[in-house]
């Protein structure tokens, strides 16, 4: 502690981000000033970089951000370069560096064109899909012969300004629009927008329970990753003065970008841009050395068998987490200890549950839903009243489950209806459904892993608005909410480790924390006992209690019967897809139906097995 | 039989593990508990090699196992049935079942008795054979896995909470599972939420907070230890939101 040597000085977070910012501004400055350099060969590569930077930088919020793995990228650097070229040929008086903010806005559009695709496919499907989409351009590009001049191409005016210029325009132009596309890059990690993006890339069926708009955010992502490659390709055209379909559409300029963005480190702010300048001078170093053509190939696949194997997660990735494990090597992690239930305020003892209303919250009639043969859920109807704490019980494979996703819109019932607040859901997106006031949190926990756990917390979405969007994504008022909730469910502690990191119990809590973020009038709850600490049930009920007082309304699937008696007040039993019983505690304990379907013969002979300490003569008689 | 001397480990981000010393011999079942977040699961990973110890050793009926990797310790007799999510979805019943034989697949006369044999001891899943894994409810799929974790025949079986996601008819079964476990013969170590129903079955209980084994005993007397289930098990309901009696007592850490 008291002598500090050299090594244990570099591991030092302020001392990182120092160096780091110090590699980063030197960096900056020899790229800027590169065209000083007096070989014209080295000017050349560094120029295809930043090209390169910028393709790579675009994917990244589309690969690194949103997880859909694009082949066509390089397309939206020919789109621009065409745009501009045909634009420069049109109008001869023009300086054609001016076309480039067009080419990118037409980039962008037809980007968001290939992100409709993602509506039905991801995966290796997708990729597929963004091959045919690069041929499909280069096609076009080919056969519509009047504007775009066919396998012929269009020459560009060499550049008007005087020699001792150079290349100095070109390389500026292209530095601006790099330094822009990172600057966004940073604004989007940032915002609502990146947040959901990412929510997207880990989980895209739990996002939409949250309230994230899928296809609108992978829409502007698609559009904002063309955007300013579709700029660099214009001014990349003027600067090769010929623009051609077999040039500009090469498979190879989009597999180059995959491989910066991959070699990099996807998701990572530099990653991209370095993978770029280094991945451009080995392609030309290829290209010189074996004449280019198919050896060139080789080499790249054969560097990314090497990448996946070696460095998976890419270089800035994999030397974080080489220095963040030097750093914590022989410490103590975080570990769960104790929770005394007294060393915290509990919620208000005295919550009582509101007054009944007499109204039905949720409905569901008739539903049905079947899995090839098997009527998971089949002709199921029960009400949830307004201000309840209902609880669903069943034995395992009665379909409660199914329930909960049919009533959250992860899946849509084959027949039957649902209605909240008397409005028809079941043919609602399950984004719409959390807008209107449904949260729910799963069985098996499904947080986004590689976020933080406060990040988890603030990323739902309690409506949909464009302003919305760019809002920071851990802001002021709703950090402090989250927090608050972190504190109730006694994770605060863990606020920014990573939730894959979490063991399943406290997922879960997390999950229970983020949930409520939504501020839901139904929260669903599947299983919330399940793997929770005793003295953390106790809590979690008391929570349950405050928050029903509040008005929230609640469904719970559980099998920790004392739970479920000491809290919820009516019961629904389902067995086989239908309600074979429902009503008070009471009734449901002595239902020879239940006893026989679910709790067992012998469930009031022995003690409750699933025991936290509530002996059910003494539950709130509430 | 399993024996932990001092063990530490950790996922990258500092040892969640901070010394942990335990031992389950044959025919008995240790019932780890604890707070969420201890390192009860950890240690199951470090057993069943998922997870490398940074120091301390693991002795499997006194041969060192520490660090060795996962099919080595699987061939070694210890079987792990996971938290959640350990099957193949797409595959039926019977293939994932079967799956846990993979090692032992060319001595097919064997395998195909053992397979009788689990069957007969997990009669919810006999009549499910053909079904697709995707298509069980949580309680079935965990018999499955309770079934695929005998397959070999195992010295010792890793139960991470095996109550999780059962109904309260199911849970009989895990007794009975157990039960029949420990009549052949093997230890299990199990880690358990559900802290009663855990202990019961248990003939020694282990208690960990904060990455250390705090306390173990005797299932009975771990349980019955008016402290520790005041601190872990709930004492708030235990003895109802009684200020002054949690004020009064000595700290205990």
């Amino acid at each position: 502690m008291t002598t500090i040597s050299g090594a244990s000085r570099l591991l030092d977070p302020r001392m990182q981000k120092l160096i780091t910012r110090g590699l980063v501004l030197v960096a900056a400055v020899v790229i800027v000033l590169f065209p000083l350099s007096p070989s014209a060969s080295a000017q050349n590569t560094v120029i295809l970089a930043l090209v390169l930077a910028i393709g790579a930088s675009g994917l990244n919020i589309i690969t690194g951000y949103t997880g859909y793995l694009s082949l066509s990228q390089g397309a939206f650097i020919g789109i621009g370069a065409y745009v501009g070229a045909i634009l420069a040929t049109r109008f001869p008086d023009v300086q054609p560096l001016l076309w480039a903010p067009i080419a990118g806005v037409v980039a962008a559009l037809i980007a968001m064109l290939l992100g409709l695709v993602t509506y039905r496919s991801r995966g290796p499907a997708f990729v597929i899909i963004t091959v045919a989409f690069l041929f499909l351009v280069q096609f076009v590009a080919i056969e519509w012969v009047p504007v775009t001049n066919g396998t012929a191409g269009l020459t560009l005016p060499l550049p008007d300004w005087p020699d001792p210029w150079g290349n100095w325009p070109f390389h500026l132009a292209l530095v601006v629009l790099l330094a822009l596309s990172l600057t966004m890059t940073w604004w989007i990690r940032r915002t609502k927008f990146g947040m959901g993006l990412i929510a997207i890339r880990e989980d895209e069926g739990k996002a939409g329970t949250i309230g994230v708009n899928a296809p609108v955010y992978k829409l502007l992502a698609f559009g904002a990753s063309a955007l300013f490659v579709g700029m660099a390709g214009s001014v990349y055209g003027y600067y090769l003065s010929f623009v051609d379909p077999i040039g500009m559409f090469s498979i190879i300029t989009s597999a180059l970008i995959v491989l910066s963005v991959i070699l990099g480190g996807r998701g990572t702010l530099f990653g991209p841009v370095l993978g770029a300048f280094i991945i451009q001078p080995v392609n030309n170093f290829a290209n010189d050395t074996f004449g280019g053509g198919n050896a060139r190939l080789v080499i790249f696949g054969g560097l990314l068998v090497l990448l996946v194997i070696l460095l998976p997660k890419g270089i800035l990735p994999t030397a974080a987490a080489l220095l963040e494990k030097t750093r914590s090597k022989g410490t103590v992690g975080l570990s769960g200890a104790r929770l005394n239930p007294l060393d915290r305020p509990l919620a208000p003892a005295e919550a009582r549950p509101p007054a009944p209303t007499g109204r039905t919250l949720l409905e569901v009639r008739g539903l049905h839903k079947s899995f090839g043969g098997n009527h998971a859920v089949n002709d199921c109807s029960f009400t949830v009243p307004e201000g309840s704490i209902t609880a669903l019980i069943g034995p395992n494979g009665s379909g409660k489950t199914t329930v909960f996703n049919l009533i959250s819109g992860t899946m849509t019932p084959d027949r039957g209806e649902i209605l909240l607040n008397g409005e028809r859901i079941e043919r609602l997106s399950p984004w719409s459904r959390a807008h209107r006031g449904i949260g729910r949190t799963f069985q098996i926990t499904r947080l986004f892993r590689e976020m933080t756990v406060l990040e988890n917390v603030v990323a739902p979405l309690r409506d949909f608005s464009v302003r919305q969007l760019g809002l920071g994504a851990v802001s002021g008022s709703e950090a402090a909410r989250a927090e608050e909730l972190l504190e109730f469910v006694g994770m605060s502690a863990y606020r920014d480790a990573r939730a894959g990191a979490l063991s399943y119990g406290q997922q879960k809590l997390v999950e229970l924390a983020q949930v409520l973020m939504l501020d839901p009038k139904l929260i669903l709850l599947d299983e919330p006992a399940g793997g929770i600490n005793p003295t953390l049930i106790e809590r979690m009920g008391d929570l349950i209690r405050a928050l029903n007082a509040q008005g929230t309304t609640f469904l719970l699937v559980e099998h920790n019967m004392p739970f479920v008696v000491g809290l919820c007040d009516p019961i629904r039993v389902l067995a086989r897809g239908a309600v074979i019983a429902q009503g008070s505690p009471e009734q449901i304990q002595k239902d020879p139906l239940v006893l026989d379907a679910y709790l067992g013969d012998d469930y009031l002979l022995e003690a409750p097995s699933r025991s936290v300490n509530i002996p059910v003569v003494e539950r709130n008689p509430a | 039989m399993i024996r932990l001397e001092g063990v530490v480990a950790g996922y990258g981000g500092g040892n969640v593990l901070q010394g942990v010393d335990l031992e389950v011999n044959t025919g008995e079942l240790g019932c780890i508990v604890g707070p969420n977040g201890a390192g009860k699961s950890t240690v199951l990973r470090a057993v069943s090699g998922l997870l490398k110890p940074s120091a301390g050793r693991i002795l499997l009926d006194g041969e060192d196992i520490t660090g060795r990797t996962p099919d080595a310790v699987l061939a070694r007799g210890v079987t792990q049935v996971p938290q959640s999510n350990g099957l193949f979805a797409t595959l039926t019943v019977r293939e994932n079942i079967l799956m846990g034989a993979y090692v032992i697949r060319k001595q097919r006369a064997l395998v195909r008795q053992r397979y009788d044999e689990v069957l007969d001891m997990f009669p919810l899943v006999q009549n499910k054979t053909g079904v697709r894994c995707g298509n069980l409810s949580g309680g079935q799929r965990r018999m499955v896995e309770f079934a695929r974790s005998l397959m070999l025949d195992p010295k010792l079986v890793l139960l991470d909470e095996p109550s999780l996601g059962l109904d309260p008819k199911s849970l009989t079964v895990i007794d009975e599972a157990v039960a029949i476990m420990r009549a052949k013969g093997k230890a299990v170590l199990m880690v358990e939420q559900n802290v009663r129903f855990g202990l019961r079955m248990a003939t020694s209980g282990i208690v960990m907070e904060s990455g250390r084994v705090l306390l173990t005993g005797p299932a009975q007397s771990v349980l019955s230890n008016p402290e520790i289930a005041d601190l872990y098990f709930g004492g708030a309901v235990h003895a109802p939101v009684q200020s002054d009696t949690a004020a009064n007592q000595p700290t205990t850490a």
